[in-house]
């Protein structure tokens, strides 16, 4: 009986210190809980894939507490939404958005860049082949690089494609890009191709007058414009080489498809290539914080594990990796190690009156 | 001491119980709603609407629909579509409340341009399709459209301005494939000009010509899968449609031992669908559990796109992936149906967004073939309240310009709309031309009371009679039957079929229904003038539109 008596007195001992642990254990995870914040913010469409990345979203939840509510937004669209309420951050691609935010709201409560990638143009092994021999792009070692001044001249001469000898292609020489006035890549290509038409320097509040219709006559060729870097990648891989020939976007976008859609990467390597244009522009993917937690987001971002992440997994250049990409582990051939030719995007003032243009 | 035994027994039995009931509730009931004869406007696969995804989809998704049925088996997430065009799913982003989870247009330019709040999210094609021209075999032959020489959206044009094609396509303001064989249009009536601008869509000799050649669009619908519909049930010479839409037409060619389609891809490009599947945050329901429904939608969105789903998609005639097609599937995308392969199909630029959306209006107000649009309408006692309330709402949506015109439904300066009333007897009918004059009318239409009988056959057979005496050749015909009720009167469906088949004149007689309608009688009225029967009681004013997309 003594005995019995005992285990049952175990067993109800048992209990109640799993019923402890079991409080104790709640209470701390219903702390932890009451830790974690929802951070709410615009993304544009390029970085969508790195902070929808399990690894990434670990880090930000273990170490730092940070859930991320995210919407898509074009870089300009974003910086101009009438609902920031409720938001804690904006992360769009480029000085400009930043400086179109600060005209309109004022100083942000921080702002710091995380990652940068260089604008290119993508396209299909017949156009490159073929912009190589009419002159206009130039292969050296494995990669492709295009003249900008030639480009834009011929693009300003409404040259078609029969034109350059690219006889299955319908229509004019014509490079896509999203809108100008939405969205960051081609927002940049529009300053980039504005700069060649002020004859190959930076165009500027002095020659822009004399560029604008230049600049719009070349991107009305190509008539209605995706408002998302990735939506019209995305396009351009799905819709064949008839619907866009060659389209602008970052260089992080095919690194990134190559690590995150193998598959579709293999049945695509042989045909899609990277051209560099000479001289590019720089995108820098500058965080915009709208409050405190939006400033600690900045801190958390820059953690050199997400930071190499960026570059390893979705072909962002940092402070710290892809500068040296000699070595790196894309399966993807052009790819330039080094970009040095890069001219500055036109200032702000000059930025808003291209935009206004297209607006 | 056999106690805990037993008891360990008793636990195993529970817990194998527990299991099964676990495992039986788990196994999705599948159940689907709507096969109508008629053609269904929605689907539904699942145990109960409560967990469902529901989607806003543009009807070519339609055949995609078994595909949709094996993700419900297998993860027991149930799935709900509407069906609507891509114009009408554009509208729709730009209201506030939106009650779907996730739309799926068959181009994201209507996404791009109707979310202007950025409420859709994790945006991904699950496949493309162009839009193309399936002409009739013979008569493709005849216009010597098969021997590989490049063929133009001019050489096209001509063969329907000379008469030697009827064709039918989708709405232009409704449906993405009937916008982007219009806009098509304008680049060659314009002469392949590098772009479109708004003062173009102006000059005169355009608008001529775009007028001549809308009066030879036989029926217009819309939608793309109630097009294909359509070209199977009647007897015409092309459609514009999507290639996948054509391959399943022909498919059903085929097998009735009719003739089939030959594809026909202009040189100088129509546009390529993209079918892109996107979430809906913040849709404005206040009892939505957004969590949940993101979850559900990813994995339906992940299962879609895993490469054994892709694979069913594109051997419905759909392309995946790169725009090429998998030698795989060579007996789908036939080549003496004149189906290419390859991915280098020529496409337009679609205009900047503030000329499209003139192009649209223009379209709506000034180029289609003017509307000669009978509306009959019930009054008879079973209308009151609800009822009378949704009709005269509904017929706001037309009658009253502003809100017409903001869902791309105006009124041209050259339709005609007649109202038959009936309730026990049928009333004198009502006329208006041009917008102006069916705004004045709309007042009156209001002043009238339900009560009374159905004398609805009585009406229809009015309605047949206007359209008798009517010279229809430069209008596009249509009745439009606005009940509730069962028919009460002398006359019946036979009556009405005998008067129809007489009159000889390709007219849909569509029915909107609300209450205690006898759908099956409706669904025969639908069939025999080939149109269809909407549901009004959920949204009657959906309906409404899509009746209007017809003509």
């Amino acid at each position: 009986m003594a005995n019995k008596s005992t285990k049952t007195m175990f067993i109800g001992l048992g209990i109640l210190l799993a019923v402890i642990l079991l409080a104790v254990g709640y209470f701390f995870w219903q702390q932890n809980k009451a830790e974690e914040l929802e951070l709410s913010g615009y993304v544009g469409g390029e970085k969508i894939n790195f902070l929808d990345n399990p690894e990434v979203q670990k880090i930000l939840q273990k170490d730092y507490g940070f859930r991320l509510d995210i919407s898509k937004a074009g870089s300009l669209d974003m910086v101009q939404a009438d609902d920031l309420d409720g938001r804690d951050f904006l992360w769009p691609s480029s000085q400009t958005a930043l400086e179109l935010y600060e005209s309109l709201h004022g100083r942000p409560k921080k702002e710091e860049n995380i990652f940068n990638t260089p604008i290119v143009l993508y396209s299909r092994e017949y156009v490159a082949k073929g912009l190589v021999k009419a002159g206009i792009v130039e292969k050296r070692e494995d990669v492709y690089w295009v003249d900008m001044p030639k480009l834009v001249q011929a693009m300003k001469d409404n040259k078609k494609w029969s034109d350059l000898g690219l006889e299955r292609l319908h229509g004019s020489l014509a490079v896509h890009t999203t809108d100008p006035a939405k969205s960051n890549s081609g927002n940049m290509f529009s300053g980039l191709t504005a700069n060649m038409l002020a004859d190959n320097q930076l165009a500027d509040e002095n020659n822009i007058q004399k560029v604008l219709p230049e600049l719009e006559n070349i991107f009305a060729k190509i008539g209605y414009m995706e408002t998302s870097s990735s939506n019209l990648f995305n396009l351009f891989l799905s819709t064949g080489m008839g619907n866009k020939p060659i389209v602008a976007g970052y260089e992080n976008q095919l690194l990134e498809l190559s690590k995150m859609e193998p598959d579709t990467w293999e049945r695509a390597k042989g045909d899609i290539v990277i051209m560099y244009p000479e001289p590019t522009v720089w995108s820098s993917h500058i965080l915009i914080a709208l409050n405190d937690r939006g400033a600690r987001l900045i801190e958390a971002l820059q953690d050199e594990r997400l930071q190499k992440i960026a570059w390893e997994e979705h072909g962002f250049r940092t402070g710290m990796y892809g500068n040296q990409v000699s070595d790196h582990d894309f399966d993807v051939p052009g790819v330039a190690e080094e970009i040095t030719r890069i001219i500055q995007m036109p200032n702000y003032k000059t930025m808003r009156q291209i935009i206004k243009s297209f607006s | 001491m056999k106690t805990p035994g037993k008891f360990k027994r008793l636990a195993l039995i529970l817990a194998l119980f527990s299991f099964l009931i676990s495992a039986v509730s788990c196994s999705p009931f599948l159940n689907r709603f709507n096969e109508k004869p008629d053609g269904a406007d929605s689907f539904f696969a699942g145990k109960s609407k409560n967990d469902t995804v529901r989607i806003v989809s543009g009807s070519e998704n339609k055949v995609l629909e078994p595909i949709i049925e094996d993700f419900t088996k297998k993860s027991g997430i149930g799935v709900s579509i509407t069906y609507m065009g891509s114009l009408d799913i554009m509208r729709l982003l730009e209201a506030d409340t939106i009650p779907y989870d996730a739309v799926w247009p068959a181009s994201g330019l209507w996404i791009s341009v109707g979310d202007q709040k950025h409420r859709i999210k994790h945006q991904a094609s699950t496949s493309t399709t162009p839009v193309i021209f399936g002409i009739k075999k013979s008569v493709a032959e005849e216009l010597g459209f098969t021997n590989g020489k490049d063929v133009y959206v001019k050489d096209i044009l001509k063969a329907i301005q000379d008469e030697k094609l009827r064709f039918t396509m989708t709405s232009a303001t409704q449906s993405n494939s009937g916008a982007s064989a219009y806009i098509g249009f304008l680049y060659a009536l314009l002469g392949s000009p590098e772009h479109i601008s708004v003062e173009d869509l102006h000059k005169t000799d355009l608008q001529n010509q775009v007028r001549s050649l809308l009066a030879g669009v036989e029926r217009s619908s819309g939608s793309s899968n109630w097009l294909k519909d359509l070209y199977l049930a009647g007897d015409y010479d092309a459609m514009v449609n999507y290639e996948a839409l054509i391959i399943d037409a022909n498919v059903r060619l085929e097998e009735e031992g009719r003739e089939p389609m030959y594809a026909v891809y202009p040189v100088d490009g129509m546009m390529i669908a993209d079918s892109p599947l996107g979430f809906v945050s913040d849709n404005g329901e206040k009892n939505r559990d957004e969590k949940t429904a993101e979850e559900n939608f990813q994995k339906l969105q992940d299962y879609l796109l895993t490469p054994e789903a892709q694979e069913r998609i594109e051997a419905s005639g759909r392309r995946t992936g790169l725009n090429e097609v998998n030698p795989k599937f060579d007996k789908v995308f036939r080549q003496d149906w004149g189906i290419r392969k390859d991915a280098l199909i020529s496409t337009i630029n679609m205009p900047r967004q503030d000329v499209l959306f003139e192009a649209l209006n223009l379209y709506q107000r000034e180029f289609k073939k003017p509307g000669f649009n009978i509306f009959v309408l019930d009054f008879s006692g079973s209308m009151q309240g609800s009822g009378y309330d949704e009709l005269i709402e509904a017929l706001g949506e037309l009658m009253i310009d502003e809100k017409a015109k903001a869902n791309f439904l105006q009124t041209s300066d050259e339709e005609i709309n007649f109202f038959i009333p009936f309730a026990t007897d049928v009333q004198p009918f009502l006329q208006a031309k041009g917008n102006a004059e069916l705004e004045a009318l709309y007042e009156k239409i209001k002043a009238y009371t339900p009560n009374g009988g159905t004398a609805l056959y009585e009406a229809l057979d009015e309605a047949l009679a206007i359209m008798e005496e009517a010279d229809l050749s430069a209008y596009s015909p249509s009745i439009v039957l606005m009940t509730d009720g069962q028919p009460n009167g002398d006359m019946n469906f036979k009556d009405f079929n005998r008067r129809y088949l007489d009159l000889n004149k390709d007219i849909p007689v569509f029915t909107i229904l609300f209450g205690q309608a006898k759908e099956d009688e409706m669904g025969r009225i639908a069939q025999v003038s080939r149109a269809k029967v909407f549901d009004g009681k959920e949204n009657l004013t959906r309906a409404f539109r899509s009746v209007r997309g017809y003509n």
